[in-house]
């Protein structure tokens, strides 16, 4: 098992490794099929390590594998650790098996583009940075993951280099990551000081019960959590991201990394338990944004940001879920998000491929008529989504919102703002679908159609949405918690929930949420389907996506901006130009001065020696 | 010891050290100074050896000597500048000579 | 004989240089030659080295004045042997580069390239504090007439504010060697006792301050580095600084424990404004070497945040930053270099852009390099700053929330330096027959990125124990 896992972890690093350093040497398909291969190779390795991890009694699964100490100062020893146990294998699983999805289809979707093989070495290297970061043993290597993926995200948003919007939203990905990370550090600093250690058991015996320091800790980690995941206030990067190629939003901003987030909190449980006010924070972040989201997605009108702000709000779902203790509901949540976001962003960038790259849902308008296929598959992800039976979201999404009952008054008010997200969620999922795929082709839909070959898109784009759409219709009859429940039972060693609804409460919050679902695609039939009633105005705040990028702006930008060029004129320019000219100026002037005594002529210097002659006379008789 | 007392010496080597000095001083033209510098030097060469006969050993007459011979290399360097700037009609006047300076 | 080989193979290779009667390519390669030899003779010394122990190894003594107990003495710790590796494979790849760019005057110029890497050698391994001093100074002879000759249009005055820095620095710092050596009785640092004296103290850490450098004494850093050759901005940032820190690590703080306590604030806030003030103006910075030389103030605080954190986290993982540091800057402005000559330009950005397109090899390197110099997670450099900040943290936890934000600053101006040089629109000094990076130019920056990747992978081989290993008295710092 332990080979399975390291295997797994170095395909994608390897792939990455010889992709760049073959260069321009290889043809760009080679390129695409090494990355495409080695991916799934790394799944074929999971699914090893994860039969041979069935196969062992439930209190032995977890086995963790050290190869050399990576760092060690004095007392303090961090080894390269890899952690492959109940909950680390999922992930594997998830990363893997979505991600091997989604590199083959862009071996379709980027097919001819410049410069692929830069692409593929980015999609191997993320992969690399993603397995790290679930199979890190140590908190070390979480945080090194982390960072890795923060800059893979960086890379491939950044992929389309000449565009300057994408070289900012690049940056700006980059440097909120980089916030998260700095917090996550400081979290990191506090538990060495207390623990002396950085392995997962260590820092969970040895960490305090309560108190000011295991709030900051909790506090620097969710930090990190909050912005690789997007939620309130770290968010602002993730509709910016979609900048990048249509598989990238699918495979970082949809199925994976931003989901790191919700692992990092359910993988370090006991701490966020040991302080749970911050976990409530969470459970409050969450509940937030995927209200704000929600209503943010109502308007929009490119298709990928729509997507990607229900990605921000179903991860809301998920922290929902983390935060108050239902680690295996948002597990659950984390794996069939990941099957039916992934499909969405894949079938619209069918649709987008087809007709030259455009975004803008007026102009798809209706191209679902010209191509079946991708519109049957986007209705099957957009019902996952609002979570109608017996599509996978269905069976996720209730699981964590019932479990909100479990806890009290607070845990009632989020109860309340989940199914109120759940109407939004309805209403601009099927708004989407409406416009695009229903109804007549826009006039430039018509016009820049193409066909792939007769198809609607090469074949690896096709049989990969495929297999997602499938994902996200059975995959959700994974677990059922009133009836059955194998990945509860299954992460129960390692993650026992808190926080557990009655099968009443299951079944009560499953038919309102069914309900509520119906109602919210009720009415986005009418205002966009059936067009029975005509669409309000766009409320300015949500289209200004709530003021935050202008807010962001001010405080970091123009401040660290005039800070900068403060320093430059006030300290700056006086210490460099000040100090040598200060220098030069002293010593100039006192060989000014000095230089008066040299006047040339003969009878000054004689009287100066005759002085000095009789000054020593004097001396000399009177110290004697 | 013979002759006039030690002191006669040591008063009459100041009085010639402090003409030469004087000389130096205040005279302008730079063959009268160096004039005086050689009555300064020579001062010292009697009390030198004046010092010498008293205490009877011959270190101050050796010296005395040097100081000759110093003063007489001395000599022929001014003396040769001075005939020099004279021929070229430099005006011989130490105040008016000053390029050299700082 | 080790240690007395690493420094007088180039102080002979520089006698031979000068007297060889060869063309200047031949020239070039025997300088060439003649370092990658010193690299082979590190190697070979790091080979007969016991890591396991924490003591003076390879060490030549040989006694200089008696009556005032100045010897030879030189020998390396096992810290020191890691600060003079990098010091030879850096010098290696800045000689091969003035081979490969063609340096007029090229007797000169090998001459006294491979004199300062003897110089430079002879800092890191001296044992004696009056060596010790005669090389800091040896340092900045050929550095001077390298700058002086080979800079920019405004070398004099670069030349100027280096030297006068320098040397006000090593005036203070040579009258306290003078005096503390004679209260000890001895010059000989490894047989030296401690002293509390506070002048003495600042007498060398204003020095070290200087070299480093450190806010507010970095007044000679942006002249003298826009006005240098690349490689020599290269040598300057990457381990003549390197040698003022290590005179904090070596003198500064093992013989003066009160003082170090006393002034431990101070000087904890002098280093944090250093890296803050550094990323602040290096965000600003409208040229590429700009950037790289605040970043280096910046890396310089960091730097001295561990070493006067006072516990071993802080002081290995100060160790290995400068290991990586050097490694990290001297890539970077040899990459100046080698982009300012295909663009005829000094680095400014506004004249900069869109690099990328058609040259993959060029931006791989500057991409690879650019994120392991702001510390991306899993890099050598993260590693050496996430121990740095994790002792400072014990220290008092504002350091570390100063550390932790400089993290997020790096990242935003080293981003943008690398997106105005390689993305975008293609800059109006930027023209199609800009070529890719060529063999020379990859043999010369590859070997340095690949010791990077490596140490990423094993940080461990500097930072390990290299607090116990070095001479009594330095891991019992005053808290």
């Amino acid at each position: 098992m332990a080979t399975a896992s390291w295997v797994c972890l170095l395909l994608p690093l390897a792939s990455a490794i010889a992709i760049t350093a073959a260069g321009t040497a290889i043809p760009r398909r080679i390129a695409a099929y090494v990355s495409t291969l080695t991916t799934m190779g790394a799944f074929v390795a999971a699914i090893v390590a994860f039969a041979d991890m069935a196969g062992k009694s439930a209190p032995h699964r977890g086995a963790a594998t050290t190869s050399w100490t990576w760092l060690s100062a004095g007392p303090y020893h961090f080894g390269l650790t890899l952690l492959t146990d109940q909950l680390s294998i999922v992930m594997m699983l998830i990363v893997t098996g979505v991600g091997s999805l989604i590199v083959a289809y862009s071996v379709g979707y980027m097919d001819g583009e410049d410069e692929e093989r830069r692409f593929f070495a980015y999609m191997s290297l993320f992969v690399f940075s993603m397995l790290l970061l679930v199979q890190g043993g140590n908190l070390l290597l979480l945080l090194a993951g982390w960072g890795m993926v923060g800059l893979s995200s960086y890379l491939l948003i950044g992929y389309y280099q000449e565009r300057e919007s994408a070289i900012k939203a690049a940056k700006k990905a980059f440097v909120m990551n980089a916030f998260g990370d700095a917090t996550m550090a400081l979290a990191l600093f506090l538990l060495i000081q207390h623990t002396g250690k950085l392995d997962y058991a260590g820092v969970f015996a040895g960490s305090p019960h309560g108190g000011a320091v295991a709030n900051l800790i909790a506090l620097g980690l969710l930090g990190g959590a909050v912005a690789k995941s997007a939620q309130i206030p770290l968010h602002t990067w993730l509709p910016d991201a979609m900048e990048g190629p249509t598989p990238v939003s699918a495979l970082i901003h949809a199925a994976t990394m931003v989901t790191a987030g919700v692992y990092l909190i359910v993988r370090c449980h006991p701490l966020f338990e040991n302080a749970y006010v911050i976990a409530d924070l969470a459970a409050g972040l969450g509940a937030a944004t995927l209200l704000m989201a929600g209503l943010i997605a109502l308007v929009q009108t490119d298709i990928k940001r729509v997507i990607a702000y229900s990605t921000m709000s179903q991860i809301g779902y998920m922290f929902v879920g983390a935060g108050l203790g239902a680690y295996p509901n948002a597990m659950f949540h984390l794996m069939t998000h990941a099957f039916f976001k992934g499909l969405l962003f894949l079938a619209a960038g069918i649709a987008i491929h087809a007709v030259v790259g455009e975004q803008d849902i007026r102009k798809l308008a209706g191209v679902g008529k010209l191509m079946p296929f991708t519109k049957w598959v986007f209705l099957a992800g957009s019902l996952a989504l609002v979570g109608i039976f017996p599509f996978a979201g269905f069976f996720s999404k209730d699981a964590i919102i019932a479990a909100a009952l479990d806890r009290g008054w607070y845990g009632d008010v989020i109860y309340a703002a989940c199914l109120a997200g759940a109407f939004l969620t309805g209403i601009y999922a099927f708004r989407l679908f409406f416009i695009v795929f229903t109804g007549e082709p826009s006039a430039f839909a018509r016009e820049h159609f193409h066909a792939h070959h007769g198809q609607e898109g090469p074949i690896s784009m096709l049989w990969t949405v495929g297999a997602l759409g499938v994902l996200s219709v059975v995959g959700g009859l994974l677990q059922f918690a009133p009836i059955w429940h194998p990945l509860t039972t299954w992460l129960d060693p390692v993650d026992h929930p808190i926080a557990e609804a009655t099968s009443t409460q299951e079944w009560v919050t499953s038919a309102l949420a069914i309900l509520i679902g119906l109602a919210g695609i009720g009415v986005a039939w009418t205002m966009y389907g059936a067009k029975r009633i005509k669409v309000p105005r766009a409320v300015p705040l949500f289209e200004k996506k709530f003021y935050w990028d202008e807010l962001y702006d001010v405080i970091w930008y123009r401040m660290g901006d005039l800070v900068a060029r403060g320093f430059y004129a006030l300290v700056e320019a006086p210490l460099i130009g000040g100090s040598i000219a200060a220098v030069t100026g002293v010593v100039g002037l006192g060989s000014r001065e000095l230089s008066v005594a040299q006047n040339g002529l003969v009878r000054s210097y004689v009287l100066a020696l005759a002085g000095g002659l009789a000054v020593l006379t004097v001396v000399f008789l009177a110290v004697r | 010891m013979h002759g006039p007392e030690i002191q006669w010496y040591v008063v009459l080597s100041g009085m010639l050290f402090a003409t030469g000095a004087l000389g130096v001083m205040l005279r302008r033209n730079p063959l009268i100074i160096l004039l005086s510098v050689e009555i300064m030097l020579n001062s010292a060469n009697l009390l030198l050896i004046a010092m010498s006969r008293l205490r009877g050993g011959e270190d101050g007459q050796i010296f005395a000597i040097s100081v000759m011979a110093v003063a007489a290399s001395e000599v022929v360097v001014g003396l040769g500048l001075i005939v020099a700037m004279g021929r070229r009609n430099v005006e011989l006047d130490v105040d008016k000579l000053r390029t050299l300076r700082g | 004989m080790m240690s007395t080989a690493l420094i007088a193979i180039p102080v002979l290779g520089a006698l031979l240089i000068a007297i060889a009667p060869l063309s200047s390519y031949w020239l070039g390669s025997l300088a060439a030659l003649i370092s990658l030899v010193e690299v082979g003779v590190w190697i070979t010394a790091a080979a007969r080295f016991d890591f396991s122990s924490s003591a003076l190894q390879l060490d030549q003594r040989a006694s200089w004045f008696s009556d005032l107990q100045v010897s030879w003495h030189v020998g390396q710790y096992r810290f020191s042997l890691w600060f003079v590796g990098m010091t030879v494979v850096v010098m290696a790849a800045c000689t091969i580069y003035g081979w490969w760019v063609g340096r007029d005057r090229a007797r000169a110029y090998f001459a006294l390239m491979l004199l300062l890497t003897g110089a430079i050698v002879g800092v890191f391994t001296a044992q004696d504090l009056l060596l010790f001093y005669a090389f800091f100074e040896a340092m900045l002879i050929p550095l001077y007439i390298l700058i002086g000759v080979w800079g920019g249009s405004d070398r004099m005055k670069a030349t100027i504010t280096l030297v006068v820095y320098t040397v006000v620095g090593s005036l203070l710092m040579l009258a306290a060697i003078i005096v503390f050596g004679l209260q000890q009785g001895t010059f000989d640092m490894t047989r030296m006792g401690t002293s509390s004296s506070q002048w003495l103290f600042l007498g060398f850490v204003v020095a070290f301050a200087i070299k480093s450098p450190l806010f507010p004494l970095h007044g000679w850093l942006p002249v003298t580095y826009r006005e240098s050759p690349p490689e020599v901005s290269a040598v300057l940032s990457g381990i003549v600084g390197k040698a003022g820190l290590y005179g904090l690590l070596r003198i500064a703080i093992p013989f003066f424990p009160q003082p170090v306590h006393d002034w431990r604030v101070v000087i904890l806030v002098l280093a944090s404004i250093s890296l803050v003030y550094g990323s602040l103006l290096a965000f600003r910075a409208p040229d590429f070497r700009g950037v790289v030389m605040y970043s280096s103030l910046a890396q310089a605080g960091l730097i001295v945040l561990g070493l006067f954190a006072g516990n071993t986290l802080g002081f290995d993982g100060a160790v290995l930053q400068i290991v990586n540091h050097a490694l990290v800057s001297s890539l970077l402005f040899l990459i100046a270099g080698m982009v300012e000559r295909r663009t005829g330009t000094r680095g400014e950005f506004s004249l900069l852009g869109g690099m990328a397109r058609g040259r993959p090899a060029l931006a791989t390197v500057i991409m690879v390099v650019g994120v392991i110099s702001l510390a991306v997670p899993l890099s050598t450099t993260f590693a050496g700053e996430f121990l740095i900040l994790a002792g400072v943290f014990q220290q008092g936890w504002l350091w570390a929330v100063i550390g932790a934000a400089a993290m997020v600053l790096a990242a935003m101006y080293m981003l943008r330096a690398i997106s105005a040089v390689l993305h975008q629109d293609v800059g109006s000094a930027v023209s199609e027959d800009a070529l890719d990076l060529r063999v020379g130019e990859l043999a010369i920056v590859v070997p340095l990125v690949v010791c990077l990747i490596g140490l990423s992978a094993w940080p461990n081989l500097i930072s390990s124990r290299a607090s116990s290993s070095a001479p009594t008295g330095f891991t019992q710092y005053a808290p």
